[in-house]
């Protein structure tokens, strides 16, 4: 074989002879944008490299020039769906720098809605998997359900998807008083269409013999790639933030970690969705508490002080509430500075364990911020399991690890 | 004395008879053929929308004709693809990546020559003997131009996708040949209208033989790459397919080959298992002896082809090995199995 030129910058991969080189991607029709260099040696992958780096939006560096509070909203583009739990440990780790505890009451909103986007984000990763293997009726039911989960989080924070929820001190604002209803039903209807879904999609005779013993991950190998979330869950392996770091309210909730131990495809299907049943749990749990307390303060009192008056009146029970009013920053957090010093913070997002380490030198912006998502802890797997398997085991293997493109460059 | 009425009646009457209703031409170009075809596949991909959108919560095409439940929906489609601009790249075989797709409908209307709309010999396509015979053997044409088209595209998806269909071609052309050939033994004919003259008493050779039917069922499904064998052109990994590098028109007709394929096997299940015309006896003249029982197969036809696109809804896709071990370990040992049961119904007299 002749020397292949070599430039700077340049890589050079001489491919073998019988081996056929399948880009997935770049523009993917089922997923976003992203790239996995496959290369299949008759039907069977022989060598898969997932690109890394193909959207890389430099978020951590933008971070470094922004306000500290604008850095919510710019966290929340890694995964709109899963907006609350992306930003949550932005948010703890800050809080932990400048020594704030959130109230009782903003601790249970929080674990709300971290619930809620953790239904909605398992509901979207479950049509995209269905879609992948050809089921378009899983998933228009996904789709069609999370919209429930989306409505919820709409009653809860005005907005559908980038919510940016969580701020220093506490939360933006209290839930509608016809919200525990809602979501009441929307559990109950919820718990009902999950069975429907076993029925339909996981024992469907079709799929079970395109997800059975397809990508096994087994326990070892699990715990050396440092997988997380349910992928690792599936795997048999009991970890989860919410059970060895409790943070929030969750040591106050009562909840299962659901967990499979075959970790093949099938159960890291099955994995979501029995943690949408536990979920569900919460959500009734988190609005029993929240019915049972009365309305308090859902801010830290350094921010609470000077908030506008329309907030007091309303949290004062002057004016009734509605949830009509616009929400508007506290003014303290437009000026805020964030004494020296540094701080990590850790949850468990819908795509797994979700991690910041924040660093402030006392300016109005972060020195720095380092962020590590679920999905690129979790892209690494591909490379591992995929190799072996058929060409159509793709998609198979790649819905199953609800993998997120957008979350796995920063 | 000659009127002009008399002349115009003459003509009429001559179009009518020898132009119209002139078998080989009505069958091709009419019913069961190309017109037929279009308006059943404009009406089978309506349905098939529309009952996935019922099953997944959902309206389905609606907006361009709120009345009719958004039927004109796929005129506006095929509107749409008739004046897309062909793009033809520059890295393809020309002439193969012309003449592929339209080979590939023309082949999968062929068959339809074959088939007897009716009893009476006079609106016959072709002399009827080995009618059976012909029309299977025809059908298998037309998959090999994916095959081409695949090859001519210079793609690497389209040839993967080729090579998949060249593997579903093996294996679905074995079962759904020996499958309609099970009913052979049974009616100890090759003769379609004689196999549908058997059926006039209500024995449908699908009851007497559901193996079979079940059998060729499935085939027509793999051969057409409807779900659960929607294989070759698996949008998730592969882009369309052999047809990645087609656009505007030419992909229409990809489509449509499939379609129009489905179409041309549904009319070959319903003359030989589902009764054909029966139980209607076509009477003399045009309309009696020829409209109206080529009308009753092709309603039979498309209630076998809403059935198979229901699947869409239910199903998602096997894998290609899977796909073809059920076709060589399970469907093939069913479709011998079929040819027993046939020549068994024979031996002990089913069939007087």
């Amino acid at each position: 074989m002749e020397a292949a030129p070599r430039l700077p910058g340049m890589e050079v991969r001489p491919v073998e002879r019988h081996v056929y080189e399948v880009q997935i991607g770049p523009a993917h029709p089922g997923s976003g944008h992203m790239r996995i260099f496959v290369e299949v040696d008759g039907d069977i992958m022989v060598r898969v490299d997932p690109d890394i780096g193909f959207v890389h939006r430099t978020m951590e560096k933008l971070a470094e020039g922004r306000d500290w509070i604008k850095n919510i909203p710019l966290f929340e583009r890694m995964a709109i769906l899963d907006a609350c739990n992306i930003t949550l440990p932005y948010v703890e780790a800050v809080e932990k720098i400048l020594d704030i505890d959130p109230p009782p009451r903003a601790k249970y909103l929080r674990t709300l809605l971290c619930e809620i986007n953790r239904i909605a984000s398992h509901l979207y990763g479950m049509g995209i998997f269905g879609v992948f293997l050809g089921h378009s009726t899983l998933y228009m039911w996904a789709f069609g359900d999370r919209e429930v989960f989306v409505q919820l989080a709409e009653d809860l924070t005005g907005a559908r998807l980038t919510h940016s929820y969580p701020v220093f001190g506490g939360v933006r604002r209290d839930i509608p008083d016809d919200f525990p209803q809602n979501a009441r039903k929307a559990a109950r209807y919820m718990r009902n269409r999950l069975n429907e879904y076993a029925k339909i999609f996981l024992n469907n005779p079709n799929i079970r013999k395109r997800l059975e013993g397809v990508g096994v991950l087994d326990k070892n190998r699990a715990t050396e790639l440092g997988i997380v979330g349910p992928n690792v869950r599936a795997s048999g392996i009991k970890y989860d933030v919410r059970l060895v770091e409790p943070y929030e309210a969750y040591d106050e909730l009562d909840f299962e970690i659901p967990i499979f131990e075959e970790g093949d495809s099938l159960a890291r299907a099955w994995v979501r969705v029995e943690e949408i049943r536990q979920s569900l749990n919460i959500i009734e749990q988190a609005v029993d508490w929240l019915e049972r307390h009365p309305r308090e303060g859902f801010m830290h009192d350094r921010f609470w002080k000077n908030a506008p008056q329309l907030y007091k009146d309303i949290y004062n029970g002057k004016i009734d509430y509605a949830g009509k009013y616009r929400v508007k920053l506290m003014p303290l957090f437009a000026s805020l500075k964030v004494p020296a010093g540094k701080a990590s913070a850790r949850v468990e997002a819908g795509r797994g364990e979700m991690f910041y380490y924040v660093e402030s030198d006392g300016k109005n912006v972060p020195y720095r911020v380092r962020v590590v998502s679920p999905s690129f802890r979790n892209v690494i797997a591909f490379k591992y399991v995929m190799p072996g398997h058929r060409l159509m085991d793709l998609p198979a293997i790649y819905g199953s690890f609800d993998y997120f493109p957008p979350e796995w460059d920063r | 004395m000659v009127t002009a009425a008399q002349v115009a009646y003459d003509v009429g009457w001559g179009i009518l008879h020898y132009i119209i209703f002139y078998p080989p031409l009505y069958q091709l170009i009419i019913i069961p053929g190309l017109i037929a075809a279009l308006v059943v596949v404009i009406f089978i991909i309506w349905f098939e929308r529309k009952a996935a959108a019922r099953v997944q919560m959902r309206y389905g095409p609606w907006e361009i004709s709120p009345r009719t439940g958004g039927a004109t929906q796929l005129i506006a489609d095929l509107i749409r693809y008739t004046f897309q601009e062909i793009i033809v790249p520059r890295t393809v075989d020309f002439m193969s990546y012309i003449i592929a797709p339209n080979a590939a409908v023309i082949f999968s209307i062929l068959p339809l020559v074959a088939v007897p709309m009716t009893s009476v010999s006079q609106y016959w396509p072709i002399p009827m003997d080995f009618s059976l015979l012909i029309a299977v053997a025809l059908s298998t044409l037309s998959p090999i131009f994916v095959v081409m088209m695949s090859w001519a595209s210079n793609n690497k998806f389209a040839v993967v996708g080729g090579v998949r269909e060249s593997f579903i071609i093996v294996a679905y052309e074995l079962i759904a040949v020996i499958s309609l050939l099970a009913v052979v033994p049974l009616v100890s004919t090759f003769n379609l209208v004689d196999i549908v003259q058997v059926q006039m008493g209500g024995r449908w050779l699908g009851l007497l033989n559901p193996i079979a039917l079940l059998d060729a069922f499935i085939a027509v499904i793999m051969s057409t790459s409807a779900f659960p064998f929607e294989i070759p052109d698996s949008e998730s990994e592969l882009v369309a397919g052999p047809y990645t590098e087609y656009s505007g028109l030419m992909y229409g007709l990809n489509m449509g080959a499939g379609y129009i394929r489905r179409w041309t096997l549904s009319v070959l299940i319903t003359l030989v298992f589902l009764g054909g015309w029966a139980p209607y006896r076509p009477g003399p003249g045009v309309v009696a002896g020829y409209l109206v029982p080529s009308l009753i197969v092709v309603a039979k036809a498309v209630v076998v082809m809403a059935i198979m696109s229901f699947l869409r809804s239910v199903y998602g896709r096997y894998r290609l090995d899977q796909a073809l071990s059920l076709a060589w370990e399970v469907l093939i040992p069913m479709a011998i199995a079929a040819f027993g049961i046939s020549i068994a119904e024979t031996y002990f007299g089913v069939i007087p």
